[in-house]
């Protein structure tokens, strides 16, 4: 144990507890909020093209300042809250196997479902945000027209459908179990639910609530891989000879 | 012929030395405990393939689970040996029982543990109350009967060491302070007199190991023989220490 002196231990150490609670906060938020959001706003694809296209258009009319909110709201937080999370996963030791109690499991599921969570956004970014362009993903162009058949296309490239959206669908569930378990665990975390009984009864509500978004997340992922890009660009741009592809290309370059 | 049972346990001479497993078979006796069986090996220290060993050093006091020495890894889980039964055991895995230290305390020698860990936890948050008496200052203040109620089984602790065992937060690579003492800390933070310190018990809990180390995993409530609700204490300790981080925060 350290015996070091107040001045000489380091930030870490010093703000342990005011670092934890931030860690807290921000799995709830802005990280579990951008989620919810993220995910209706994707599963709008399944009520139209132009629903999705205009919920895009509402985010990207934040223009120029779209970057700095984008940069301080979800991935300041995120890269935060991961990296303490990573962290706080190997100052654990994980015993499931001599007590294989339910809290326990749901104890080692959030860190590998964090984990899982981590390395899909990686994935995620590089494929869909323009952030991947310079390494050769980026496939989503947001601009009306294209931002609905880009998502799907991107989803359904060649042989790689059935592994992206499998790959998505992981994603998906891993996150909103991460989620739903984290408000679980924060509402003690923060004294909110103290005695059993109503931890029970959030447990009930956290569940419930992770079977609805994931089922909403994971009805997006549907939705694109199923989303059938050649008609609609076809009918949205009144092309009749054109391939759509080369539409998109002449329209994103 | 008499029935056998096997007992394998993790053996080690000394906090320095390695450890290696050693099999005792001893005669089986209706409603034997496992400190019982420890106590036949002591009266005739041989091993199952017939070497002369020596006794195996484990600690007992009351044997009636109030005292907590006797804690160990029965079959890979922590409990007390005087409070289990080898019949039970041997229901659940008839070929053999395992017996092994508790993994979180240093070992003193065979299974008797250093569980120094947990008291040096109790002074961090200060787990008593403050009385220097040399006047009679009459009467305390009072409780009600359900404020006895709530703390009444938190007072049973014997600082036994299952959850602390149990937590998967605390390790080599962690400062946490554990379960046991939080929900000491939490006692005395309630107690009419024991109020007085709470600032000070708070730094305690709301800095590095404090609550915030906790991750949820509840095994200590699981483990905890005497049932003590120590999640129950957990979530209140993690309210009064956002409280305190938040007064001294705004109050300097
Ligand atoms: C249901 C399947 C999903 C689809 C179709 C999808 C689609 C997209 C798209 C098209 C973008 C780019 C947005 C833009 O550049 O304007 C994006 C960004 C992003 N996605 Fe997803 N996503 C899905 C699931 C997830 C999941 C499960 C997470 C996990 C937390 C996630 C996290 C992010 C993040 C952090 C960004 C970057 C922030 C932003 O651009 O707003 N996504 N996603
Ligand atoms: C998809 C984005 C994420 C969301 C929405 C999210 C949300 C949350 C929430 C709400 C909590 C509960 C905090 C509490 O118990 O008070 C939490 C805890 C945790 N998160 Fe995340 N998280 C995300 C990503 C990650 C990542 C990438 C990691 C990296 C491994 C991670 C690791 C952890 C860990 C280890 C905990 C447990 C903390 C503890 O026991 O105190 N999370 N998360
Ligand atoms: S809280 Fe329970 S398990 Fe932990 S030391 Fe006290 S009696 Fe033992
Ligand atoms: S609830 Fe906290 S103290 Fe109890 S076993 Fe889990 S991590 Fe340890
Ligand atoms: S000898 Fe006291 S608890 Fe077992």
């Amino acid at each position: 144990m350290a015996a070091e002196t107040a001045e000489k231990q380091s930030f870490a150490v010093r703000h342990h507890f005011l670092l934890r609670r931030l860690h807290s906060l921000s799995g709830i938020v802005p990280v579990g909020v951008f989620l919810i959001m993220h995910l209706t706003v994707n599963a709008s694809i399944n009520v139209g093209a132009d629903v999705f296209e205009e919920n895009v258009e509402r985010i990207h009319a934040l223009g120029p300042l779209l970057i700095p909110v984008e940069i301080v709201g979800i991935f300041i937080p995120i890269l935060f809250h991961a990296l303490l999370g990573f962290q706080i996963w190997f100052s654990g030791q994980p015993n499931t196997g001599a007590y294989s109690y339910g809290g326990n499991f749901r104890y080692m599921l959030q860190r590998v479902t964090g984990g899982i969570a981590f390395v899909f956004i990686l994935y995620h970014l590089w494929h869909m945000h323009w952030l991947g362009n310079s390494f050769g993903g980026g496939f989503f162009d947001h601009r009306p027209g294209a931002a609905a058949s880009t998502a799907a296309e991107a989803m359904q490239m060649s042989i790689w459908a059935i592994p992206v959206s499998v790959l998505y669908a992981i994603g998906v569930i891993a996150s909103v179990y991460h989620f739903s378990n984290g408000i679980w665990t924060s509402l003690i975390t923060w004294g909110i639910t103290v005695g059993p009984s109503s931890q029970r009864i959030a447990g009930y509500a956290c569940a419930m609530f992770g079977i609805v978004l994931g089922l909403v997340g994971l009805s997006s992922v549907r939705g694109f891989a199923k989303f059938d890009a050649n008609a609609t660009t076809e009918t949205a741009s009144h092309a009749d000879s054109v391939d759509s592809n080369e539409t998109l290309e002449t329209q994103a370059g | 012929m008499s029935r056998k049972i096997n007992v394998a346990i993790k053996r080690q001479y000394d906090q320095s030395s390695g450890s290696q497993w050693e099999k005792f078979s001893v005669d089986y006796e209706p409603g034997m405990n496992m400190t019982t069986v420890l106590q036949r090996i002591a009266a005739q220290p041989v091993t199952s393939e017939g070497k002369d060993s020596t006794p195996v050093a484990y600690d007992a006091c009351c044997l009636e689970e109030v005292c907590g020495a006797c804690s160990m890894l029965i079959n890979g889980k922590v409990r007390q040996a005087c409070s289990a039964l080898v019949d039970n055991l041997l229901e659940d895995k008839p070929d053999q029982i395992t017996l092994e230290p508790m993994s979180k305390f240093p070992v003193v020698r065979d299974l008797v543990v250093d569980r120094s860990f947990m008291y040096n936890a109790l002074k961090k948050v200060r787990a008593w109350v403050p009385v220097d008496g040399y006047f009679d200052r009459g009467a305390g203040p009072k409780m009600s009967p359900h404020e006895q109620e709530d703390m009444y089984p938190l007072t049973t602790c014997m600082t036994c060491g299952c959850c602390v065992e149990a937590c998967p937060q605390i390790n080599e690579r962690s400062n946490f302070i554990g379960p046991q003492a939080i929900s000491q800390g939490v006692l005395f933070n309630e107690h009419p007199v024991g109020k007085f310190e709470e600032d000070e018990r708070m730094e305690a809990l709301a800095g590095a190991g404090g609550i915030a180390d906790c991750g949820n995993a509840q095994n200590c409530v699981k483990v905890c023989p005497k049932n003590i609700p120590l999640t129950r204490s957990i979530a209140k300790a993690g309210k009064m220490a956002t409280k305190h981080a938040f007064k001294r925060f705004f109050g300097s």
